[in-house]
């Protein structure tokens, strides 16, 4: 099982990389940022506790100490989740405000994220199997239009459209009057604000799984072993789906966690617009306060889940595909 | 009643991109139940396409034009897909190319049989799983390997796998599409002995498609030979070796001889088959053909019955008819071109002149680090030979026999590691393995390469005159006319001629045997003392092989270099080298001079590549 | 394409001999089918890359003539706020009463800028990367410019983009085309590193080395003149990427604050409030404008393609 012990060290050796780059940022700009925030922090008139600023400096930089023992110090308090306090919600932790915003970024990212998987995946082999014809050409045109419009400008003229002339969605927040949990008028709440910013994302996202899936599947319909299906005299949707599909989809696999990313860089933009209560929104929002903090961790969390998206793509491409498993050990 | 008619059946391509091409031009033929018929043609004749245009599997932009193909007394020429279905695999099968990819790489052999038969029969369940063991035993195949990816399997495995998939519903017809091309010589003839045996206890009836001629003398029953897009002969096997009606197929024959003669005589056909996207006055063959009479230029000779047979040939018709008295002449048996005749004293020559680099005892183990585990792998062990100026010595072995782990490391891009390898150059002697930087590059102005493929070895993106220049400016440190009087003499050389035509070209205008005649003049550009030759003429159409051979043997004779010629087959073994070393597994199992190797092999081996040599004379 | 006056191939005609012991028999036409087309050609023969190279034109046009096509100053805030079109103003005027149809023509200049210099600087980037790694395949060296690559892949790369730009003082257009260029080259330095392993790995490579060329010589000679459709491809592109991350960017309000592009007029259409104003010409112009020169860059890199892939020509 070499080809799993392989990508869970790629994992390690990234998540090391991210980390310690997350430790760089702060301290290549010009100026000490730790410095400046906690002054700023200190002008908001409370007692500011040691143990936090101690953590603020790790992060952010420290006058005193070489750089080796503020990496070091760095990581220690990484470990045990000090990242500081947000300056935009004094006196919350910064731990403490991602917490509120993350299940709401979460589930708009799976959800967007996994239905335009199957949407793309399927849209793209349908047009790949029908290659040339009407519907293909609307597909291929349409998805590289679509695919260059702006998560956020989408997300404006949803609003206009459905929040403010319509008036079917709501047009900001995340909920209204009920009280955040497993409730059933919460649920329903959230729901109807979380649908236009769901449209805003699933209008772009599929558009790199189709224009993939086509070209990877037509590369796929010129290979021998589909000349053989088709001399085979087998169904045509057998050979589609269990010789030219199955073989297609492996490189989506492993572009699965890569348009993570994409997505999640999508979701910051559609969170702004619709005032939507996630991370993208808390990024914006650490932006313009120079909230570092805040900022520093969110980009670390983002991330780490796109590199725990990664090993998991991968351990399941080393499953789908029996060659990799053998592959260059 | 044929089981197969085909008639008149053309295939256009016609790309959007570039000129429309006729590949398959109004063929006819039919094949009888349990008939075993062979389709012989070079590059590019348009046979694979025929093939593909019987199985309906051609693709954009390619399509059937025109004519008819019946199946069984179907007319399958359109019949709708899902007519067609029912026909697939139960009636008609095949096997492709023995490429990687036939198999669907994702799915275990078993799935890839039950499929089909669940396809088109009853068979459920273990019953199916019964059939396929069955069909595994009937290729020699461990049914064990029924779960294994197609990966897992060897080249040959695979292939046997493809053999016994094609059979799975005892179909009345398989086409067999060059089968066992790439694979071993030995592994290729036990493949097609199962074929052979198979077909007659089964009974159905075989399309082989072939460039190879022996095989498909040996395994036929009729032969359709096809040159730039239609048949041009069409005769029973045995009819074909005994007298050959078209001179196309006279030069394919005579691109064979048998090693082991006193003289041995092997011809080839100059030039290269037309562009057939280009329109044609006259017979396609008229061009490269030395029986041509002024009617071939200007009329096209129709696919007549001639001699039991058919004949697309002027010539053939006209002698027939004249009785052999007339003009035209005798009908003659052998091909009338250009051809490259080996004696046994050219062969005989003592192995007396200076030795230039010696192989003293060398081995060579790869070691393969998987995880904690180290693999080691003796590719050569053991070896030692010389090569001398003005000789050549053939290095003779299937692929994996080490061959060219030796090529390797006697042009210094490995290091042998155990024995030496000794370059008496003029510096004194120096040891090759110690080679780097300045000193390999040096070394390599007296040791040049002649590459396998010349279809990769030229640069697509440069002129011949610039390929060809880079030796000269870099060892010699020629420029401006000095230079390109060097690159035209080259050119000229290798009778690239005139070479004010060539010096601009790029490698991919040239036909397969002008690309290595550039690469050959590229080795000679330094005068070099050696020139290591990888299996220079085996990707090059069977009927101008001998072309290139005469080259190499001029070279040796007038340049004085030594070569060393790596190959698989000991007929051009024979015509080229004054040494034979048989290779097997990294060992050399027998080594002398030529003819006493060929003409007394004392090792199984060399015999059984002896015997892979094919036999039409 | 190639229709031109190729002559009949008579046969019995020496139209180009092949020197052989025997001339006379020997005939050998050059197959002109052989010759590729020039690459303009074989860009322009695909109906998609002229539509892309049109647009790209007209929009070049108006980045650099913005100062004589665009009616009013693009910062002059002395208009009317919020008027509707008319004819000094053709889309009307912000809420801080600037001409919206002027911050658009000069906003094509940004998009531009970014698009050449980022597109530029990461395809240098990705080239160089992917060239070194690629011929150093197998060594240490590869390995750590592998795995720099493959870190450089999976982080995403707005929230990185965001996180540098945050700290800086200044957010100037060059700090925006450097941050782009550094977080988005390496999917391209991926797929030339694959493309020059296999580049390598050909006889021809090694023929070189025989002809004593050294390795500067035989990797920027002999190997990158093969790369070229796939090096343009990749700067067409990154380019296009460019011009997104920039207008995203802008969007979120972290553009270059002292010159006007389409990002930073999403940004300040938000910001005040347009939508909800019913301002729908401030916000939809500009996103369609980007929207319209990506697909048109998208279409000329369908034409690029060709080049790479002749097998895709059937699609043009």
């Amino acid at each position: 099982m070499t080809y799993f012990a392989r990508k869970f060290g790629f994992f390690l050796a990234t998540l090391w990389a991210v980390v310690t780059l997350n430790f760089l940022i702060p301290r290549l700009q010009p100026g000490d940022p730790a410095e400046i925030m906690v002054k700023r922090l200190a002008g908001k008139d409370a007692a500011l506790d040691p143990a936090q600023v101690k953590a603020m400096r790790a992060m952010l930089g420290a006058p005193d100490g070489s750089l080796w023992n503020q990496y070091v110090s760095y990581l220690g308090e990484l470990v045990h989740g000090n990242f500081g306090l947000s300056y935009t919600y004094y006196p919350y932790k910064v731990t403490d405000v991602i917490a509120q915003a993350f299940w709401w970024t979460v589930v708009l990212v799976v959800v967007t994220q996994v239905v335009s998987f199957v949407v793309g995946i399927v849209l793209g082999a349908y047009a790949a199997w029908r290659r040339n014809s009407r519907l293909d050409s609307i597909v291929t045109l349409g998805s590289t239009f679509l695919g260059t419009l702006q998560p956020f400008w989408i997300g404006l003229l949803l609003l206009y459209v459905f929040g403010y002339s319509l008036g079917w969605f709501p047009t900001s927040g995340g909920y209204e009057e009920s009280t955040p949990g497993f409730n059933w008028p919460f649920i329903q709440e959230a729901v109807s604000h979380s649908f236009l910013p769901a449209l805003a994302l699933l209008i772009v996202t599929p558009i790199g799984w189709i224009l993939g899936m086509r070209n990877t599947m037509i590369m796929n319909l010129g290979e021998d072993y589909i000349r053989l299906a088709k001399a085979k005299g087998l169904r045509d949707r057998d050979v589609a789906l269990r010789y030219a599909a199955r073989n297609a989809l492996l490189p989506s696999v492993t572009g699965f966690a890569l348009a993570l990313g994409g997505v999640l860089g999508g979701a910051i933009l559609v969170e702004t617009v619709f005032d939507y209560p996630g991370l993208g929104r808390l990024m914006g929002e650490a932006v313009q306060n120079k909230d570092y903090p805040l900022l520093q961790t969110l980009m670390l969390l983002t991330t780490a889940g796109v590199l725990v998206a990664n090993l998991a793509a991968d351990l399941l491409y080393g499953v789908l595909d029996p060659r990799a498993r053998r592959a260059q050990a | 009643m044929t089981l197969l008619d085909v008639r008149d059946l053309s295939v256009r391509y016609e790309p959007k991109a570039s000129r429309p091409l006729d590949a398959v031009q109004e063929v006819s033929f039919g094949i009888g139940p349990g008939e075993f018929v062979g389709l012989i043609g070079e590059s590019g004749s348009g046979k694979t396409t025929l093939g593909t245009a019987l199985l309906r599997l051609l693709q954009r932009p390619g399509r059937i034009s025109g004519g008819s193909i019946t199946f069984d007394g179907t007319d399958i020429t359109d019949l709708p897909e899902d007519d067609l279905r029912a026909l697939r695999w139960r009636d008609i099968s095949t096997v492709f190319q023995s490429s990687m990819n036939s198999l669907n790489p994702v799915v275990r052999v078993e799935g890839q049989f039950r499929d089909a038969i669940e396809q088109h029969s009853s068979l459920r369940g273990e019953a199916v799983t019964r059939r396929i063991r069955e069909l595994f035993e009937m290729v020699i195949i461990d049914p064990k390997f029924m779960t294994a990816f197609p990966h897992e399997l060897s080249g040959g495995m695979r292939q046997r796998v493809n053999l016994a998939l094609a059979l799975a519903l005892e179909p009345k017809f398989i086409l067999l599409d060059e089968p066992t091309t790439g694979l071993d010589v030995v592994v290729q003839h036990s493949i097609l002995e199962n074929v052979r045996r198979l077909q007659a206890e089964q009974g159905f009836a075989v399309l082989f498609i072939s460039h190879d001629i022996g095989t498909v003398l040996d395994l036929s029953d009729r032969i359709l030979v096809m040159y730039a897009g239609r048949i041009v002969e069409d005769q029973s096997a045995g009819a074909l070796l005994r007298e050959p009606l078209h001179p196309y197929t006279k030069g394919l024959l005579g691109s064979y001889g048998d090693p082991r003669q006193e003289t041995v005589k092997i011809t080839y056909v100059p030039g290269r088959p037309p562009d057939l996207s280009l329109p044609m006055v006259g017979c396609s063959f008229a061009a490269r053909c030395p029986e041509r009479i002024d009617l071939c230029l200007e009329q096209d000779p129709p696919l007549v019955p001639l001699q039991g047979g058919r004949a697309a040939c002027h010539v053939a018709v006209l002698q027939r008819e004249e009785g052999g008295a007339g003009p035209h002449g005798e009908p003659k048996r052998g091909f009338e071109g250009p051809q490259f005749v080996k004696t046994a004293d050219e062969s005989r020559s003592a192995l007396t002149n200076d030795v230039v680099l010696s192989v003293e005892g060398v081995g060579k183990v790869f070691e393969r680090r998987r995880g904690f585990t180290v693999t080691r792998t003796e590719a050569v062990s053991d070896v030692s030979f010389d090569l001398r100026r003005g000789e050549v010595t053939a290095l003779v072995g299937q692929s994996g026999s080490g061959k060219s782990t030796l090529a390797r490391m006697i042009t210094g891009v490995e290091s042998p590691t155990s024995g030496r390898i000794v370059f008496h150059g003029p510096d004194g002697d120096q040891q090759v393995s110690g080679f780097r930087g300045r000193a390999l590059r040096d070394y390599r102005s007296d040791v040049q390469m002649v590459f396998q493929d010349p279809y990769s070895s030229i640069n697509p993106a440069k002129r011949l005159g610039y390929v060809l220049s880079r030796p000269l400016a870099n060892y010699q440190g020629l420029k401006g006319a000095a230079l390109r009087e060097r690159v035209m003499e080259l050119l000229e050389r290798v009778a690239l001629t005139p070479a004010d035509r060539f010096v601009n070209r790029y490698g991919y205008e040239l036909s397969g045997g002008q690309r290595q005649r550039v690469i050959i003049a590229k080795a000679l550009a330094v005068e070099p003392r050696i020139i290591v030759a990888d299996e220079p003429i085996s990707s090059l159409d069977v009927s101008i092989r001998a072309e290139v051979l005469e080259l190499l043997n001029d070279l040796v004779k007038e340049n004085d270099v030594g070569i060393l010629y790596i190959t698989h087959d000991l007929l051009s073994a024979r015509m080229l080298s004054d040494e034979v070393i048989v290779l097997n597994n990294g060992r050399v199992v027998e080594q002398g001079p030529t003819l006493d190797v060929i003409r007394a092999p004392k090792d199984d081996y060399t015999r059984t590549l002896l015997d892979a040599i094919p036999n039409p004379f | 394409m190639t229709t031109d006056t190729t002559p009949t191939p008579t046969p019995g005609e020496d139209f180009m001999a092949e020197g052989s012991p025997r001339q006379e028999l020997a005939v050998e036409q050059v197959s002109d089918t052989a010759r590729p087309d020039q690459w303009w050609q074989v860009i322009w023969s695909s109906k998609k890359a002229r539509v892309g190279v049109v647009i790209l034109a007209v929009y070049v046009l108006v980045a650099v003539f913005a100062p004589l096509i665009a009616p009013q100053d693009p910062l002059d805030s002395s208009f009317e706020p919020l008027a509707g079109p008319s004819a000094a103003n053709w889309l009307g005027t912000t809420t801080s009463g600037q001409d919206i149809a002027s911050q658009l023509i000069y906003g094509s200049r940004i998009s531009l800028l970014v698009g050449l210099f980022a597109g530029l600087i990461s395809t240098v980037i990705a080239t160089v990367i992917g060239l070194i790694s690629g011929y150093a395949e197998g060594t240490i060296l590869d390995d750590l410019l592998s795995f720099v690559t493959n870190v450089a892949l999976v982080i995403p790369a707005l929230p990185l983009i965001i996180t540098l730009v945050a700290y800086s003082e200044v957010r100037g257009i060059w700090l925006i085309v450097g941050v782009i260029s550094i977080t988005s080259w390496a999917g391209a330095a991926r797929a030339k590193r694959a493309q020059i392993i296999s580049l390598r790995n050909r006889d021809f490579v090694t023929a070189a080395k025989f002809s004593g060329e050294g390795t500067w010589r035989i990797v920027f000679r002999e190997i990158m003149p093969n790369m070229t459709s796939l090096v343009a491809a990749s700067f067409v592109g990154a380019a296009t990427g460019a011009i997104g991350a920039e207008a995203g960017l802008a969007a979120l309000g972290l553009g270059d604050s002292q010159s006007v592009s389409w990002g930073t007029m999403l940004y300040q259409s938000n910001a005040q409030g347009a939508i909800a104003q019913g301002l729908w010409l401030w916000v939809f112009v500009p996103g369609l404008v980007l929207a319209i020169l990506m697909t048109a860059m998208t279409f000329i890199n369908f034409g690029v393609d060709l080049l790479s892939n002749p097998h895709l020509r059937e699609d043009a």
